[in-house]
Parts: C-alpha cells; sequence; structure tokens
C-alpha cells in the first residue's frame, strides 16, 4: 500500500511533473555521491537488492490487494545513497511492466525512496538500543513504523492531488433518461480545459458566493477523489501487509545479520576491500 | 512473475511490431499514454484499449501473458478507484485507464528486448542508475531461478509443510535471506569478471537501426492520431459527448478483424 498504485492520468499535472523534479533532483544527487564513493563496485549489490524488491512488488497477495515491497531490507542492505537510486530502477521496471504508473514514477521513486531512506535511519536507531543480537526484531520494528509513515504520505498525496476541485473531471456519463452522454456536473462546469481538471474557477466562485448555505456539502459531492474513505481502506487493510512484512524483513534480516553482520550493520558503502564471501572475520 | 515468458517473448518474436525501432514503440506508447491522461470519458478510455488489444493480437502475442499482465494493475486500480473515487463512472474509467497504460508498456516490453527498451534512458541518467537497470535485469534471473530451485529443496526435505505456517514461514524466510547472499555474491563475481574483461564504469546498450523505417512512421502517426481524437474529445465534450457511442466501433473492427487473420493463421 505504501507506493502508489494510481494509474496515469489520475493525478494533477503538477503534482506528478513535481513528483518528477524532485525524483530527478535527488538521483543527480545520489549519483554525484555515488562518484565520489566509487560506488561503482557495489552495482551487482544495487541490482540484487532491486531484483528482490521488484519480485517481492510484483508477488500479490490478491484477497488484500497487498504485495510485500522488501524497500527496509533495501534500506538496510544499500545505505540513503544507493537507496535511491534503487528506488527508482524498481519503480522504472515496474512501471515497463505495467505495474504503477509512468506519470506517477517520480511520486513513486520519492515514497519508495523515503521508505528505505526512513527504514535505514529507523532500524540504526533501534538497534542502538536494542542491540545487534536483536537485529532481526529490529528489522521488524522498523518496517511497521516505516510502512505507516509513507502509508500517511500516500494518503497525504492523494489529498494533494484528488481532494480539491482541481481534480474535476468529465466522465462522459451517460443519462439513462435520455441514452446522451451528458456532463456530471451540472452546476459549475462551463469549459472543460486539458490539463485544468475540468473546473470553471470564475464560475465556480460565482456559484459559491450564491451558495453560500451549503458550501461544504457542495464542494464534498463535486470532488473527484474521497480523500477520507480511501484512508480508511488503506488503514484497514494495510496494517495486515505491514505484519506480513514486518515478518519477512525480520526473517530476511535475521538470517543476514547472523551470516555477513558487516553488511546490516556497517552499510554497502563502508566496506572499502573486496572481502571473500563468507570470511569476513578475516579468517579468525 | 513472468519475466522469462516475457524476454523469450521479445527476443524470440517475429511480428511486424518486433521489427519497428524501439525509439519508434516507446515514441508511440508516449503518445498513447498522452491520450490515457488527457482522456475521461469512459468510452474514449474503452476505445483506447480496444484499440491497444487490437495491437497485440496483430502482433501474436501470448494472449494469456499479455493480458494478464495488463490485468495485474486493475487489482490495485480497483481498490483505489473503489475507495476514493465519488462516482461509479470515475471509478471504471480510473480502472480503464490503469488497464490501457498497462497495456501500452507491456505491449512494448513484449516486443523490445530489455536492454533496448533502456538504451535511451540511459543516455540521460547518472552511469550509475544506468548500469543498474541492466545489472538489476540481469539479477532478477538469476533471483528467480535460484529461488524456485531454492523452494522445490525446501520442500522435498519436508522444510515446507501446509500443516505448519509458522515453520514453513521461517524456513522461506531464512531461504529467502540465504538466497540474497547467494545472488550477491554471484552478481559480485560477474562484476569481477566485467572489470577483468575491460568494463570501466559504463554499460552501453546500442539503440537498433529500424528494420521498417515505414511501419515505425505508420505506428508513430497512428498514435498521434488516438492522442488527436482525445485532445479533441477533452476540448469540446459538451458537442461531442452524444456521439461517444461511435468511437468503440472502429477500434472493436479493428481487434476482430485481428482476431480472424490470428485465428486464420493458428
Amino acid at each position: 500500500m505504501s507506493h502508489i498504485h494510481i494509474p496515469d492520468g489520475v493525478l494533477p499535472v503538477w503534482l506528478w511533473t513535481a513528483g518528477w523534479l524532485a525524483a530527478l533532483l535527488m538521483i543527480a544527487l545520489a549519483g554525484c555521491f555515488a562518484a565520489r564513493s566509487q560506488a561503482q563496485r557495489k552495482v551487482p549489490l544495487l541490482g540484487v537488492v532491486a531484483a528482490l524488491m521488484i519480485v517481492g512488488m510484483s508477488s500479490e497477495i490478491v484477497p488484500i490487494a497487498y504485495h510485500v515491497n522488501l524497500s527496509v531490507i533495501g534500506g538496510i542492505l544499500l545505505g540513503p545513497a544507493l537507496s535511491v537510486i534503487a528506488a527508482f530502477v524498481v519503480g522504472l521496471v515496474l512501471a515497463m511492466l505495467g505495474h504503477g504508473g509512468v506519470t506517477v514514477l517520480g511520486l513513486n521513486t520519492m515514497v519508495i525512496g523515503a521508505e528505505m531512506l526512513i527504514g535505514w535511519a529507523l532500524f540504526r536507531g533501534i538497534v542502538s538500543i536494542l542491540g545487534r543480537r536483536r537485529a532481526g526484531l529490529s528489522a521488524g520494528l522498523t518496517t511497521v513504523m516505516t510502512l505507516a509513515l509513507t502509508t500517511t504520505a500516500l494518503v497525504g498525496i492523494v489529498w494533494l492531488g484528488g481532494g480539491g476541485q482541481a481534480a474535476d473531471r468529465e466522465t462522459g456519463a451517460l443519462d439513462p433518461a435520455t441514452l446522451r452522454f451528458e456532463r456530471p456536473l451540472e452546476e459549475g462546469v462551463l469549459e472543460v480545459g486539458l490539463f485544468g481538471g475540468g473546473h470553471d474557477h470564475d464560475h465556480a466562485h460565482d456559484d459559491h458566493n450564491h451558495h453560500d448555505d451549503h458550501d461544504h456539502a457542495h464542494d464534498e459531492s463535486e470532488r473527484f477523489l474521497s480523500v477520507g474513505r480511501f484512508a480508511a481502506v488503506v488503514y484497514t487493510l494495510g496494517p495486515i501487509g505491514w505484519l506480513i512484512e514486518a515478518l519477512v524483513t525480520a526473517g530476511i534480516i535475521g538470517y543476514v545479520a547472523r551470516i555477513r553482520p558487516a553488511m546490516v550493520f556497517e552499510g554497502a558503502l563502508a566496506e572499502k576491500a573486496r572481502r571473500i564471501p563468507g570470511d569476513e572475520a578475516g579468517g579468525m | 512473475m513472468h519475466i522469462g515468458r516475457i524476454d523469450e517473448s521479445a527476443t524470440s518474436g517475429d511480428s511486424w511490431l518486433h521489427r519497428v525501432s524501439p525509439v519508434g514503440k516507446l515514441l508511440a506508447f508516449a503518445l498513447v499514454l498522452a491520450a490515457v491522461i488527457v482522456s475521461w470519458n469512459v468510452l474514449l478510455v474503452g476505445s483506447l484499449t480496444l484499440s491497444l488489444a487490437a495491437v497485440a493480437v496483430s502482433a501474436r502475442l501470448k494472449p494469456r501473458l499479455t493480458f494478464a499482465l495488463a490485468a495485474y494493475p486493475a487489482v490495485f486500480a480497483l481498490v483505489f478507484a473503489f475507495s476514493a473515487s465519488t462516482s461509479v463512472l470515475g471509478g471504471v474509467t480510473i480502472v480503464l485507464k490503469a488497464v490501457t497504460a498497462a497495456l501500452g508498456a507491456i505491449i512494448v516490453v513484449l516486443t523490445t528486448p530489455y536492454p533496448y527498451v533502456f538504451a535511451p534512458i540511459q543516455r540521460i541518467v547518472p552511469t550509475i542508475v544506468g548500469d543498474a537497470l541492466l545489472m538489476t535485469y540481469r539479477s532478477l534471473f538469476l533471483l528467480l531461478e535460484k529461488f524456485a530451485n531454492l523452494l522445490t529443496a525446501a520442500r522435498l526435505r519436508a522444510g515446507l509443510a501446509t500443516g505448519h505456517p509458522i515453520r514453513s514461514a521461517r524456513a522461506t524466510t531464512g531461504a529467502l535471506g540465504g538466497l540474497l547472499l547467494y545472488s550477491i555474491d554471484l552478481s559480485q563475481r560477474s562484476y569481477d569478471v566485467m572489470r577483468v574483461r575491460g568494463y570501466e564504469g559504463r554499460l552501453r546498450a546500442p539503440i537498433p537501426r529500424s528494420q521498417a523505417p515505414l511501419i515505425d512512421i505508420a505506428l508513430v502517426l497512428s498514435a498521434l492520431a488516438l492522442l488527436a481524437v482525445s485532445v479533441t474529445w477533452r476540448l469540446g465534450w459538451q458537442e461531442l459527448n452524444p456521439y461517444s457511442w461511435a468511437l468503440p466501433i472502429l477500434p472493436a473492427h479493428a481487434l476482430l478483424a485481428a482476431l480472424l487473420t490470428w485465428r486464420r493463421r493458428a
């Protein structure tokens, strides 16, 4: 639930354009940082973690319309700079497989990237309190908190994009009485701009002046998206998914922390020299 | 995850769409996507879906794979549409938009090998992102194959049993952890081999030339026509909406013709 499953063309252009610009800025910064810290040698790790996330996100739990993201695992293993790149790569591959829109790719990168960054930071904080021996538990707790935060961010995006009159749309509603396609928003709609969202603001303004009494009820009925209902659904189904994801994350991170502790506790870019797999203690 | 079948269709297919250049297909996809974005008439979006379905059938793409992949986002769109949309028609339009955009993207990936899809993107993103795109795809195969083998091994050794969900969950997550480490090592080894063979921090996928430039032009022009109809409808919807019923006729006939041709060839 945490990343955006909103199809192309539902959110207003200003919102997804802003998402793309912010994501590109984040990627450029991450790219510069990666170049300076010789992160090129971590491309194989980046590829495997991104692939793991793609497999997770492509395996749907149908009854609750949920899929695991494994983004917290990605954040813990990759660290902040590589996480942003992985988020973009995952979003792009999924968009080309028809899962997630192309226009919302920028927003998706930001949400998944935020999930990975928050996951990385929270995990480090929780491990410092609970200790390294409880890495699995720390990862589980981190996952639940991170997903709760990013789901709230998702609801915020829907509120920004669909909760206002700018999102009113003409849907070509069929009038059963006349069998003609009439405009569904009978009041306040005079012309439809290509990207304006189909609402004449001057007319809407006049309308508001004339109908002060039932302003709020009228606004609510003309809203394109019901943010309250959407929030109710994601906060009802979401926690089941968070729990499943927390269990998976705890299991995987617990296992990796036992076998390769440096990978979990030091971060991807901390390792300066190439180590022989399984010999992290230097043969001790 | 049908990644193996997607790759097989992209690399082994030999339809008219496979011969179109990746740039042409991406351009046509962008135009169709723009048409989906500006359209809010349910019949217009439905017509776009029918048009793309006709393209998919005429290119002899595997129907089960194509439409199953296109339907996948519909499940999530359904949850979104019917929880957030304030009207049923709006909800239906949202779901149709998701399916149409997904179908467009899937037609591109089912007819274009992965490196060519991302070759133009590689030119504009930082080096590490371009390389990561290619390494991710390679890792996907690695991961899926090893995971399938691992699950079979775990099942054979009674690690996964239906009567013991907790034990099965622990075994599966442990297996996933082991698989992750194994894949990282394997991928790191390939990277080392690449370095030895001269890799200097940039994997450059070539952009192939078109084998049929005329089809390229026809495809892009058709996509442009779809966008033109969508824009016209969006701007003049008050006058045009009473004629919305006419929109699906042409794409429906095109789909029927493609189906008949496909059956005759089969």
